[in-house]
């Protein structure tokens, strides 16, 4: 689903956050969006689907396939969202309902806008967990029972159910560890492509951008300062901002292949969890 | 101590700049004014009672009519107020005295006291304070003190559980282990270094217990064990005319009317302190302090 | 199942610190319970007699002991006014009480949660302030003159629209249904708007906190409007502290509904504990505390138990440590 923001304009009590953001997605593109934390990515993201709350002064234009998103009903949103859009937010943990099997969760947009039988939901929420690479026993389990990664992967589930146009993901890697970070992304990579849909993935690590994205857009302090190829820009920034991020990146990227090196050698005292293993085994 | 009038000044100016804090602050203000007229003048003497002129409406001689004796009910309440200001601030100074010394000994080093009191705290929080005042009533008979220990008992139990989380952060901090291997006695930690610390959380917490203080002084009262009656109260006033209520509905609604303004206000006050002293929420405390504490550097050296 | 058996016994254990508790304060407060009992005036062989019959005169040990055997047959004594059995008053009292507070805490709840949802819901400053002034509002009212308002309003023969009794209970109890039913519905309603602004409030707090949380955008991220997350999800979190708050709530109504038990004329189990404590009578007095005290703490361990069921997080945690949501 092709997206296109004009100029768009978020304000908290008073005070302007973003500053007049330009920003498009083409049909089935993946486009990176990435600043440090504070430079209003996430707000970029939910103002995009609706989810932040009324207080929030929004301006400017967001429309998905045409249709424009600032101002528009509660009802139709929430038509919109989980149908043609999925979000797969930064902490699982934190947004996972912990009172509902992870099946329940995993069907949850499929019963809010389809007409399916109990068994057909069963059977296609069986066909996602095993797609995100989870055992068909998650979905009696509760998140809390989980794994960092394994809840990461059912957040995945959860946003691709439904087979959506556009996945917007906000920093889904954050809360993981590095190993476990490469996985999800190339899970999410593959997803999205094969349904052919687009994806807005948003992170502040350069290293996580190049595979995830083609193109992307560097958000400081509520505004656009470079926009381009990933690659490229990873290779020679324009501005001294974005020189910033991927220095960042850089020491990052060395950091995570020592480490990963480390594990490699010596598996049996890193990963203190069985779900950490678990991933690995993906890995290897 | 002037730096303590300081504080409280620009607490006070802060709240009066939201209307939400100058509402209470008018009508506490007029409540302890009106206490202190009270007790030298009233519109018709207290206990001038008439037989003859007994729930009459309100005219020019009795402002809000007269109740069943004939006695003058907007008199009757002005005194009242003095009475509920009297029990309020007896029952607040008890549930500090109380909440304070629950306080210490939760937060104390004895780890055997301490856990010992946070079980008692938590076994005695679930007694009602109005169970509280009717056992106290059997020997005592109605009067002020059953409100105020009772409810003092059972605010002060609050307030501990209340404070508790934050007392126990400060003791644990740096500065009161380095006070302690200093050599600093247990009473002067506690009133120099936990006090302090937990202070906004009991300002806010008893000015909504001065609230709860009103509501329960009506409702002892109107059940016998509270204010003795001929005692002018608030309660006295709602419980006496409340039997009436069919047949004289408006002098009814008077003392009722007085409690619930009050209520709100120690309520609002209580939350308008809360942002009045949280210096998060207001910007002009920060300043404060920093001049303050540029002061204090000024007089050290 | 360890943090049932842990549970119980701390109830069992709390139980019997109760009993001691109300056996000790009515002996160890001012003023000789005989002599109370004698009446001011009365000779001192008169007391000496009284002390005889209530086997006062024996160590308190014993006295206790014994009281506990009485205790563990449902026997509470019998009253020194009536002489009628302090058990089977305070059945007779308990069967008005609890159906008041029941439903009025249905209109709490009725009242109070669609209202504290709507409250989190609203939106700008002014609706905002509105929602809170009417929870504060609702707070500061007196028992006393909630229930007089609503007579006046509905109060049969005297209200502005007369259709509901205000006074007393049918003699033939819950023998005439719809009669009883209808004298309780006033004072349910009175003391209902009451804890039904706490219960506002405290809906307020609870779903303020979720909805500002990633459980709510989740919800919303898979096709829910705001509200329908509130309601759905919001609600649901919130539950395990609900219950308990709910289930207290319950307990306090017991003593809270006294003032109103006693403005409607209604001889629940408040107005007996306010007569009993006005007519000096000790043995009712400490039955009913006793059997106030362990409802207490009935509903504590009820809360809790249910608490525990609703939140799987804490179901799962091992040996029933508590753990902070």
């Amino acid at each position: 689903m092709g997206v296109d923001i004009r100029d768009l304009r978020i304000a908290i009590g008073g005070k302007e956050i973003v500053h007049g953001v330009d920003l498009s997605i083409g049909d089935g593109e993946r486009v990176g969006l990435i600043g440090a934390s504070g430079s209003g990515k996430s707000m970029i993201a939910r103002a995009m689907l609706g989810l932040l709350p009324p207080d929030v002064m929004v301006t400017g234009s967001v429309m998905l396939s045409g249709a424009e998103v600032i101002g528009a009903a509660d009802r139709t949103l929430a038509d919109l969202r989980g149908r043609y859009t999925g979000m797969v937010f930064q902490n699982p943990g934190a947004s996972l309902n912990p009172v509902l099997p992870v099946g329940r969760q995993v069907e949850l947009p499929l019963r809010l806008h389809y007409d399916l039988t109990r068994s057909e939901r069963v059977e296609r929420v069986n066909a996602m967990l095993a797609k995100v690479g989870l055992p068909a026993d998650v979905a009696a389990k509760f998140p809390h029972e989980l794994s960092g990664g394994q809840r990461q992967r059912v957040g995945i589930a959860t946003a691709l159910i439904t087979s959506p146009r556009l996945i917007v993901a906000d920093e889904p890697t954050t809360a993981l560890d590095s190993i476990t970070q490469r996985q999800i992304v190339d899970l999410l990579v593959s997803l999205v492509d094969e349904a052919g849909a687009s994806m807005l993935f948003i992170t502040h690590d350069f290293s996580v951008l190049t595979r995830a994205t083609t193109r992307c857009v560097v958000l400081d302090e509520g505004s656009v300062v470079e926009t381009g190829e990933t690659a490229t820009m990873l290779a020679a920034p324009q501005d001294e901002r974005t020189a910033r991020l991927v220095r960042a990146a850089r020491t990052l990227t060395l950091r995570v292949s020592r480490e990963g090196a480390d594990r490699e050698t010596d598996r049996g005292a890193a990963p203190s969890d069985d779900a950490t293993a678990d991933e690995h085994e993906g890995e290897a | 101590m002037k730096a303590a009038i300081g504080y409280a000044a620009t607490v006070l100016r802060s709240m009066w700049r939201h209307a939400g804090g100058r509402f209470p602050l008018v009508v506490l203000g007029l409540w302890a004014a009106i206490s202190v007229v009270s007790l030298f003048w009233t519109p018709q003497p207290l206990m001038r009672t008439d037989g003859y002129h007994t729930w009459q409406s309100p005219s020019a001689e009795h402002w809000l009519g007269t109740d069943g004796t004939g006695a003058d009910v907007f008199s009757w309440l002005m005194a009242g107020s003095r009475t509920d200001l009297l029990i309020v601030i007896l029952t607040v100074l008890v549930a500090a005295a109380l909440g304070l010394l629950f306080v210490a000994a939760m937060v104390s080093r004895h780890t055997a006291l301490a856990g010992a009191s946070v079980v008692v705290v938590d076994a005695l929080i679930s007694i009602p304070t109005v169970l509280i005042a009717l056992v106290l009533a059997v020997p005592m008979g109605a009067s002020i003190a059953v409100i105020v220990i009772a409810c003092g008992f059972g605010y002060g139990l609050n307030l501990a559980r209340v404070a508790r989380p934050q007392a126990l952060l400060a003791a644990q901090s740096d500065y009161v282990e380095s006070a302690v291997s200093n050599g600093a006695s247990g009473a002067y930690v506690f009133f120099r270094h936990i006090v302090p610390n937990i202070l906004p959380v009991m300002l806010v917490q008893l000015s909504l217990s001065a609230g709860t203080a009103v509501l329960a002084e009506s409702g002892l009262t109107y059940l016998g064990v509270g204010v003795p009656s001929g005692t002018p109260s608030w309660g006295h006033s709602l419980a006496t005319t409340v039997r009436f209520i069919t047949v004289y509905p408006l002098t009814v609604l008077w003392p009722g009317l007085v409690v619930t303004v009050a209520v709100v206000a120690l309520n609002l006050f209580g939350d308008a302190l809360r942002d009045a002293i949280d210096p998060v929420t207001n910007p002009e405390l920060r300043r404060a302090a920093g001049a303050t504490r540029m002061e204090e550097d000024g007089h050290g050296r | 199942m360890r943090f049932v058996l842990r549970r119980l016994l701390l109830f069992v254990v709390a139980l019997l610190a109760i009993s001691v508790a109300v056996f000790a304060m009515l002996r160890v407060l001012p003023g000789d319970v005989a002599a109370v009992m004698a009446g001011v005036n009365s000779p001192p062989e008169r007391v000496a007699q009284l002390r005889a019959e209530l086997g006062l005169d024996r160590p308190l040990a014993v006295q206790y002991l014994d009281w506990c055997a009485n205790l563990l047959h449902g026997d509470l004594g019998a009253s020194m006014l009536t002489g009628r059995s302090v058990s089977e008053q305070v059945g007779v009292r308990a069967s008005i009480t609890f159906p008041l507070i029941t439903l009025g805490l249905l209109v709490a709840l009725v009242i109070g949660i669609p209202l504290g949802c709507a409250a989190t819901l609203a939106r700008g400053h002014r609706a905002r302030a509105a929602y809170r002034l009417v929870s504060i509002v609702g707070g500061a009212i007196p028992a006393l003159w909630s229930g007089m308002l609503l007579i006046l309003l509905f109060g049969r023969g005297v209200g502005l629209i007369g259709v509901l009794p205000s006074q007393g209970f049918p003699a033939a109890g819950w023998g005439a249904p719809v009669q009883a039913l209808t004298s309780l519905v006033l004072p349910a309603l009175s003391v209902g708007i009451i804890v039904g602004a706490g219960l506002m409030r405290y809906t307020r707090s609870a779903l303020g906190e979720l909805a500002a949380s990633g459980y709510i955008e989740m919800a919303m991220s898979c096709g829910m409007t705001r509200t329908q997350a509130v309601r759905q999800v919001g609600l649901r979190l919130a539950m395990p502290q609900m219950v308990s708050v709910v289930g207290l709530t319950f307990a306090e109504m017991i003593t809270g509904v006294m003032v109103i038990e006693n403005l409607f004329a209604l001889p629940g189990l408040g107005t007996g504990l306010v007569t009993d404590v006005g007519n000096r009578d000790l043995i009712a007095v400490q039955g009913e505390l006793f059997m106030l005290a362990a409802f207490f703490l009935l509903i504590g361990l009820l809360v809790d138990l249910a608490h525990r069921a609703l939140d799987p997080r804490l179901k799962a945690s091992i040996g029933g440590n508590e753990v902070s949501a």
